[in-house]
């Protein structure tokens, strides 16, 4: 069953040198339970995607297209009726745990107030759920540590707590921008683990951003690959690892140091990502891709294929000879 | 954090004895003094007078017994200029009422520069925002020495409703007119201070998380965005504070409030020596305690420094 879909989500924003395009043209669905990986370099628009489904882009952003939530759009929602799914149905996992805590607040009152907010939970009956949760993160020593402020705890700990706050209201679905870059490799996989554990237990929903595929390989149902604002490539997570069709794909998964399809040298994608101002009127992956044609200059490819596996390329891999 | 405030208060002695020294000397460096005139007192009535204030002991003597009076009698001596009046009577006099319409001043300022700022921040462009610009605008051309005139003009002279000087043992109508001219240009800084700290607080990534969390506007703002929206504004105000319960010259001398400013003034045009040096050593003490409060409410809101002070 689908809980979320975006149709042709596009989203800009305007600035004093002109109409920045962030998103164009997306479109997924997030099945109950599901994870889906949202996959691309940094400036993609993975966050603003995230964003705006809990309607929380920059005061100049404009959007376009639809994202359900049980039968109503999302980015036309009023601010009161939002606040009504945001934490409790939908919440969001924020990228930077170092900015996105309130230092001047202690880490209790910060992982209370939305119980407070959607469940008029006060008191003793709080505190033992803002326990549970950070329990449930493996947050040591909780009840010692629920007057502290976010300076007092490391990193890795700060990124538990932002994880722990998203969980407060038992949502049905979490937007995960990035949980784990702002950590070291082992506690990367720690927290995934942790991420997939919790999901299980309680069969939440999903969408998980990053732009690292190491981390998509064993967590994700569905991958999409963002590249400029738009879908590069969507496909079932295994189908796209054995069998990637975009070019731009197989350059992500090539620069993936641990992944077994991945064999031979290691190696970066040449260039930088297109300007989105104006933006050139082919392919946006063109100027970096090998295989370009004439073609590819010139027109943007449609996202096309089977509805388990979508590419838009004018040139994919398996018609190389 | 008490412990804290009492490191902070026994490092404050060698500063203000270093204080205290310092002007004394600078005082006597200054051509003439306390008894000099157009026309030089004889010899002997002189000799007689610089006796009675231990004016003929050597300085360092005279230092010591001064430095003596005030630790152990809390005494600053008798003023040189007026006779049967001690520095502590002076002040005595003089400071409840710089005390009280800087208190007023202090609290007009941030009664209704805070929440204009607030208003014009979340409101950009909108009336109250332009009220506020102008205000401010208004405050630079019309500095205190320029309002109090046109304050007095207006409401005593044309509307007759308040009193134009005087102080009548602190009557609320007596007050108005002074801190408002004292606090306006402050009032128009807290003002445009807070707009800016608020809108810069709005678009931190914490609020953004108060808001994913569905929470209303209204408790992102008092829960989450005020108290940080403040810290800039407390910086600016603790030498104003100071400022404002010490009296401006200005206001005491335009509104005759009998206030320690108008002492000031009087004790430099006379050279008294004692009242100077008792009103100097005032305001160091005021400087110190303000500033330890300011530096206490700073901790009060932020961890941070909190946790540095322990
Ligand atoms: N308020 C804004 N005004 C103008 N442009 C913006 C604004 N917010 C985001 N953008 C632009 O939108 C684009 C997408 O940003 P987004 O934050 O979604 O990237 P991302 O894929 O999450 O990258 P990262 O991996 O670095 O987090 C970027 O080019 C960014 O410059
Ligand atoms: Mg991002």
């Amino acid at each position: 069953m689908t809980l979320l879909q975006a149709e042709n989500l596009s989203i800009e924003f305007q600035t004093p040198d002109g109409v920045v395009k962030a998103v164009n043209d997306v479109s997924f669905s997030i099945g109950a339970g599901e994870t889906v990986a949202l996959v691309g370099e940094s400036g993609s628009g993975k966050s603003q995607i995230a964003l705006s489904v809990l309607g929380l882009l920059a005061g100049n952003a404009r959007t376009s297209g639809t994202v359900t939530y049980q039968g109503k759009n999302l980015l036309e929602m009023q601010q009161n009726e939002l606040n009504s799914i945001r934490a409790k149905e939908i919440a969001m996992i924020f990228q930077d745990p170092m900015t996105s805590l309130n230092p001047y607040m202690t880490i209790e009152r910060q992982l209370n107030e939305s119980l407070e907010q959607h469940e008029g939970l006060k008191g003793a009956a709080a505190r033992k759920r803002v326990l549970e949760a950070m329990d449930a993160v493996r947050i040591p020593d909780a009840k010692n540590r629920l007057k502290a402020y976010p300076h007092e705890f490391s990193g890795g700990m700060r990124q538990r707590i932002v994880i722990a706050m998203a969980l407060m209201c038992s949502p049905k679905l979490i937007l995960a921008d990035e949980p784990t870059t702002a950590l070291d490799v082992t506690v990367q996989a720690q927290i995934m683990a942790l991420l997939k554990e919790i999901q299980r237990e309680s069969d939440m929903s999903v969408l998980l951003i990053t732009h690292d595929l190491g981390v998509v390989a064993g967590a994700c149902e569905k991958t999409l690959v963002l590249y400029a604002g738009r879908v590069m490539e969507q496909a079932g997570t295994l189908d796209l690892f054995e069998t990637p069709s975009h070019p731009y794909t197989r350059g992500l998964l090539r620069a993936v140091p641990n992944i077994q399809d991945a064999v031979g040298d290691l190696r970066s994608i040449a260039g930088q990502p297109p300007n989105q101002m104006v933006p050139p009127p082919g392919c946006p992956f063109a100027p970096r891709c090998e295989n370009r044609t004439e073609q590819c200059d010139r027109e943007l490819p449609p996202l096309v294929g089977d509805i388990r596996h979508q590419r838009a390329c004018w040139r994919p891999v398996e018609e190389l000879v | 954090m008490l412990k804290y405030s009492l490191r902070r208060s026994l490092a404050v002695v060698p500063t203000l004895l270093s204080l205290i020294i310092i002007c004394f000397f600078l005082m006597r460096l200054a051509p003439g003094g306390p008894f000099t005139s157009e026309r030089p007192l004889p010899p002997a009535i002189m000799a007689n007078v610089l006796e009675r204030y231990g004016l003929d002991q050597p300085l360092h003597i005279q230092l010591w017994t001064y430095i003596k009076n005030i630790v152990f009698h809390f005494d600053f001596g008798p003023s040189f200029s007026q006779r049967d009046y001690t520095v502590n009577d002076l002040i005595a006099a003089g400071f409840p009422v710089t005390l009280t319409y800087g208190f007023w001043s202090a609290v007009f300022v941030l009664a209704l520069g805070i929440p204009l700022g607030v208003v014009a921040a979340l409101r950009q462009n909108s009336f109250w925002d332009y009220i506020m610009t102008g205000f401010a605008i208004f405050s630079q051309i019309f500095p205190n020495f320029v309002l109090a005139p046109l304050l007095v003009l207006l409401f005593t002279l044309a509307l007759g409703w308040l009193p134009g000087g005087g102080w009548n043992g602190g009557h609320w109508s007596y007050i108005i007119m002074p801190a408002v001219a004292l606090g306006t240009s402050y009032l128009a800084n807290v003002a445009r201070i807070t707009r800016s700290s608020l809108l810069e607080i709005l678009g931190a990534p914490y609020i953004r998380t108060a808001r994913a969390k569905g929470l209303p506007e209204r408790t992102i703002l008092i829960r989450h965005a005020l108290k940080p929206t403040l810290l800039p504004v407390i910086s600016y105000m603790s030498p104003v504070f100071v400022y404002m319960i010490t009296g401006s010259v200005f206001v005491d001398v335009f509104f005759s409030t009998g206030g320690i400013g108008q002492k000031f003034i009087d004790a430099a045009y006379t050279r008294d020596y004692s009242v100077i040096l008792g009103l100097a050593i005032l305001y160091s003490v005021l400087t110190f305690v303000l500033n330890l409060l300011v530096d206490l409410a700073y901790a009060a809101i932020d961890p941070k420094v909190r946790s540095g002070l322990k």
